[in-house]
């Protein structure tokens, strides 16, 4: 099953962010029986005009290493278990023709779009008097005089007109094309701002009016599974240091989000309507942290993670869990009405941390992700200390050499950095998500509120010798590793921390 | 099993070993008298490969799995073999005064329980999951 995760705007990109580290994290969506889906491959698209913003740029740069990492894991094998199990492609890479140029990027090419302001773009000069009247009591001067390179700024209404191009586009030509039976749809947006509120309808839109296009697998998706995830507000704006520049305004939040919600009931959700098979609808209001103001052209919307983006990144996982008959109905394949789900944490408190989660999001997230960090550490504290011995010295063997690979320093550098980053600004945000004790790298105390059990002389030792030692003796039973020192590398930590989280600390499920 | 097969070979050519190592005349012969030449063989091949087996067996330590460590393990072998064979052939010997020349034959034992350790560490430890590449990687 292809997913594809239409990601639009700056929180689409945010969650997406998380997404990949639950993904690195080696979370995977299961079936009803909680066996891993198999043939799983997500396909992100990033749909947001505004390139040069942060967020989307260092979601693109993670995904680009996620990649990178995975490929030389598994190579082009969708089923793996393990750290980087599930497989992540670009449009490009599952486009099997050449038929249409691509970018070999995440990013939807939005040149149509991004080059132009918004006036020139609906070409206002040449319109008829009566028209230049009409337009401008739909839209204010400054959304006119928009340069769309920055986003539509909290503006849903240039969205709409200007992502409705979306649907001749060679990437949405190429989506069309190779999207297949058994394939499913995703997207990610925010309600209250611009890009994201008009993206996800007009793309909905788009893709059930599929018989107007030329794709070769229309039928299919026009009754694609579609899952949605609308994200009401979780962040307010700072006031602009221009008093007179309010093209953004928090006031405007949540009668955008009202207007918004209205609209995707008669179009998307509501009664008869049944565009979205299953839509997830998260919100932070009461906890919301100021960002600085940004339209996009005063910094680079640099805004720190925050715990509805790792909330929100769960949602596609969900929503691949549901089985087909949960989402169409089995005779005709026409979507059932839609279903809607909600999140709440186990306890409300600003101070987040594991237990705050509900039993559900424990069972999938909090192994992988003590995994994960438990891989931080010892790769940060003792690879180094153990090359030309133990389990590093079985073929194929983990030498010093090994640390120059791309493969290492893309893991231990690009990605750790960027997950350092994402943890911490976690923790930072209003809502603290502490899930690990910020710069603890002993791993016997890294993981907030927990210890580890007791032993007869105090409490169970959990440190890179025992990791070592477990590798060790995995290693010296296992030789399917072939030439693939990587692969040999990722699956003992993975096998090991299983088997160590099991035994030496307390209640991790 | 190569090593294997070494030691029980020297078990049992163990007194032209020794004499070919060291020869003196009434040590010697009171060695050969005494059939203390197998049985010096006997607890040098027990002791070299039991220390072996308690290195890679029992301690198994990922921190005791660098050369150095196997090193004081040779140390280790090397001395308290002929240390314990030191007194047990002046037991067997009793009443015979050859303090010197045990002595020296001890020097030349501690060359065999080096040897001894080094072929029994190499024949066994394929299967410790710590030490298996010490001192050497496989």
């Amino acid at each position: 099953m292809k997913l594809f995760v239409f990601a639009i705007g700056g929180t689409g990109s945010r969650v997406l962010k998380s997404m990949i580290m639950l993904c690195a994290a080696g979370v995977r969506p299961v079936d009803a029986n909680g066996r891993p889906l198999q043939d799983v491959e997500i396909v992100p698209v990033i749909i947001d005009p505004h390139k040069s913003n942060a967020d989307l740029k260092r979601t693109e740069r993670l995904l680009s290493a996620y990649s990178t990492m995975r490929e030389k894991l598994y190579g082009k094998n969708a089923n793996a278990n393990g750290f980087f199990a599930t497989k992540i492609s670009s449009l490009k890479e599952v486009v099997s023709s050449s038929q249409v140029p691509l970018d070999d990027s995440f990013i939807f090419n939005l040149a149509a779009v991004e080059n132009y302001k918004f006036r020139d773009f609906i070409s206002y000069n040449t319109m008829n008097e009566p028209n230049q009247a009409l337009t401008s009591l739909l839209f204010a001067d400054y959304q006119l005089e928009n340069k769309m390179s920055i986003g539509f700024v909290g503006s849903p209404n240039i969205g709409s007109v200007a992502l409705n191009g979306v649907k001749d586009s060679n990437e949405f030509k190429a989506f069309a094309n190779v999207f297949a039976d058994g394939d499913r749809i995703f997207f990610i947006s925010s309600i209250f701002g611009g890009t994201g509120a008009a993206g996800f309808p007009i793309i909905v839109k788009n893709i059930r009016q599929a018989r107007n296009i030329d794709a070769k697998n229309k039928a299919f998706l026009q009754r694609a599974p579609i899952g949605g995830l609308t994200v009401l507000p979780y962040f307010s704006l700072m006031e602009s240091e221009d008093k007179q520049d309010k093209r953004i305004d928090n006031a405007d939040f949540v009668v955008k989000t009202q207007s918004a919600l209205e609209y995707y009931n008669n179009t998307l959700t509501g009664n008869g309507r049944n565009a979205v098979n299953a839509i997830f609808y998260l919100g932070d209001h009461g906890h919301n942290a100021p960002y600085a103001y940004d339209p996009g052209d005063k910094r680079d919307q640099h805004d720190p993670a925050h715990l509805i983006e790792l909330v929100g990144a769960m949602a596609p996982f969900k929503f691949m869990s549901m089985s087909d008959s949960e989402l169409s109905d089995p005779a005709t394949g026409q979507p059932l009405p839609t279903k809607a789900f909600e999140y709440g944490l186990e306890k409300d408190t600003d101070f987040v941390d594991f237990s705050s989660f509900g039993q559900e999001t424990r069972q999938l997230v909090y192994r992988p992700l003590v995994k994960l960090h438990l891989l931080y550490i010892f790769l940060r504290t003792g690879l180094n200390g153990m090359i030309g011995q133990g389990f590093t010295e079985d073929a194929p063997k983990i030498t010093r050499e090994f640390t120059g690979t791309q493969f290492y320093r893309v893991l231990t550098q690009q990605f750790f950095d960027s997950y350092l980053e994402w943890l911490t600004e976690l923790l930072h945000n209003r809502r603290h998500v502490t899930l690990f004790n910020e710069g603890e790298m002993e791993m016997a105390k890294a993981i907030h509120k927990v210890v580890t059990k007791k032993s007869l002389f105090g409490y169970k030792k959990v440190d890179n010798d025992v990791f070592k030692a477990e590798m060790n003796r995995l290693s010296r039973d296992n030789s399917s590793y072939g030439s693939n020192a990587e692969l040999k590398l990722m699956d003992l930590f993975y096998t090991a921390a299983e088997k160590i989280i099991t035994e030496r600390y307390d209640n991790i499920n | 099993m190569i090593g294997a097969v070494i030691s029980v070979l020297f078990g049992f050519f163990s007194e032209p070993v020794y004499e070919a190592l060291y020869y003196s005349s009434g040590f010697s012969e009171a060695m050969h008298n005494n059939d203390a030449y197998g049985i010096v063989a006997i607890i040098a091949i027990a002791m070299t490969w039991g220390i072996a087996a308690l290195y890679y067996y029992v301690i198994n330590s990922v921190k005791f799995d660098r050369w150095y460590h196997w090193m004081s393990m040779l140390g280790v072998a090397s001395v308290l073999t002929p240390v314990v064979c030191f007194i047990v052939v002046g037991n067997l010997l009793e009443g015979m005064d050859y303090p010197t020349a045990s002595a020296t034959f001890e020097i030349y034992n501690v060359i065999v329980s080096a040897l001894l350790f080094t072929i029994a560490s190499f024949s066994m430890r394929w299967w410790s999951s710590n030490c298996r590449h010490t001192p050497i990687p496989q």
